[in-house]
């Protein structure tokens, strides 16, 4: 079935059929997850995460003002919950330690050495992210991940635009020097 | 953005493969819905027990406030607030025609009972009419 977009499953909801919410569902849960998962760093508190954006975005639907996309929205809701779940539940700092050095570890069910690469890096910044603190995780899951522009960035956290792009800068500068620091543990590992 | 800034943007790029996204676990939708469904019947409950307690609530308040009168408003008639109820109650002349039972049921009741009768029968019907209105169902 064609999608008919946002806005128009939203007024179906608002005359009474909750059904429809199904749809919206659908059509953004992939982003949301991923977006909740880049936060918290670990399947199942993203499901329960991008639920619980789900569920207070249904809740909250009245107050849409469709000023902003709906994406843009459900993001600032996923972007809040987040940060709240997140200061409650402090984890513990991980350690370099923490990553694994034999990169076998990587290779797992992936084909090709190239596919192993692709999953040791992805699995290298997921580690960095984590290091990082909750507010630049997510500046650099909505720039790089989602794909945003700064100022879409500023609808969704409501920071101002010179902030963000400090905030980004920091967090690129923090990733990298953990990047780093794993991969040289890494070489001394292997020599 | 200077060149330092390039360098690791470019660089970060290069660890983010935008291919990689995490999807939604199976089921995901169904999940969320099952959620939203027992919401919105708890939302219902809540309405429809708001309008169930609704008289009750409304009798309760009548109740509460005549037996708090009757403790407030003092007996003498000094007080300027309760003097003027007061006065209206006692010039209140009550006239009540005089329903003769004898000749229906040959006995002989004080008249007034007729009139609690009457009473309840209005008040029974109040309750139905209100009992129809708040308890329809959608």
């Amino acid at each position: 079935m064609d999608y008919k977009g946002d806005i128009y499953y939203i007024e179906q909801i608002l005359a009474g059929n909750s059904n429809s919410f199904s749809y919206i569902v659908d059509r953004h849960k992939d982003k949301a997850y991923n977006l909740a998962f880049r936060i918290c760093g670990n399947h199942e508190e993203a499901e329960e995460l991008a639920q619980d954006s789900f569920l207070k975005a249904y809740r909250s639907l009245k107050s849409f003002k469709m000023k902003s996309s709906f994406a843009t929205w459900l993001y600032r809701i996923i972007y809040n919950t987040a940060i709240s779940h997140i200061r409650i539940k402090k984890k513990g700092v991980l350690s370099l330690e923490d990553f694994p050095a034999d990169a076998t570890d990587f290779i797992g069910s992936s084909t090709s050495d190239e596919e192993a690469e692709k999953e040791y890096r992805s699995s290298l910044v997921n580690f960095a992210l984590q290091k990082i603190n909750e507010e630049e995780r997510v500046l650099i899951s909505l720039y790089y991940y989602e794909d945003m522009n700064i100022e879409e960035i500023s609808d969704v956290t409501g920071m101002n635009k010179s902030n963000i792009k400090v905030k980004l800068f920091r967090a690129r500068q923090k990733m990298f020097e953990i990047i780093e620091k794993v991969e040289k543990k890494n070489l001394i590992y292997h020599e | 953005m200077n060149n330092r800034e390039k360098i690791n943007d470019d660089l970060l790029r290069q660890y983010i493969s935008p291919e990689k996204i995490e999807k939604a676990p199976e089921g995901f939708t169904s999940k969320v819905m099952t959620r939203v469904q027992l919401e919105t019947r708890a939302l219902i409950l809540a309405e429809k027990s708001w309008k169930k307690n609704l008289v009750p609530a409304i009798s309760a308040a009548i109740t509460i406030l005549l037996i708090a009168s009757a403790f407030l408003i003092p007996g003498s008639q000094s007080d300027a607030f309760a003097n003027p109820v007061l006065s209206l109650f006692k010039n209140l002349n009550f006239s009540m025609p005089e329903i003769k039972l004898t000749s229906i049921f040959r006995v002989t009741l004080p008249s007034v009972v007729m009139y609690v009768f009457i009473g309840i029968i209005i008040l029974t019907l109040f309750d139905r009419a209100l009992n129809r209105i708040f308890h329809r169902e959608k």
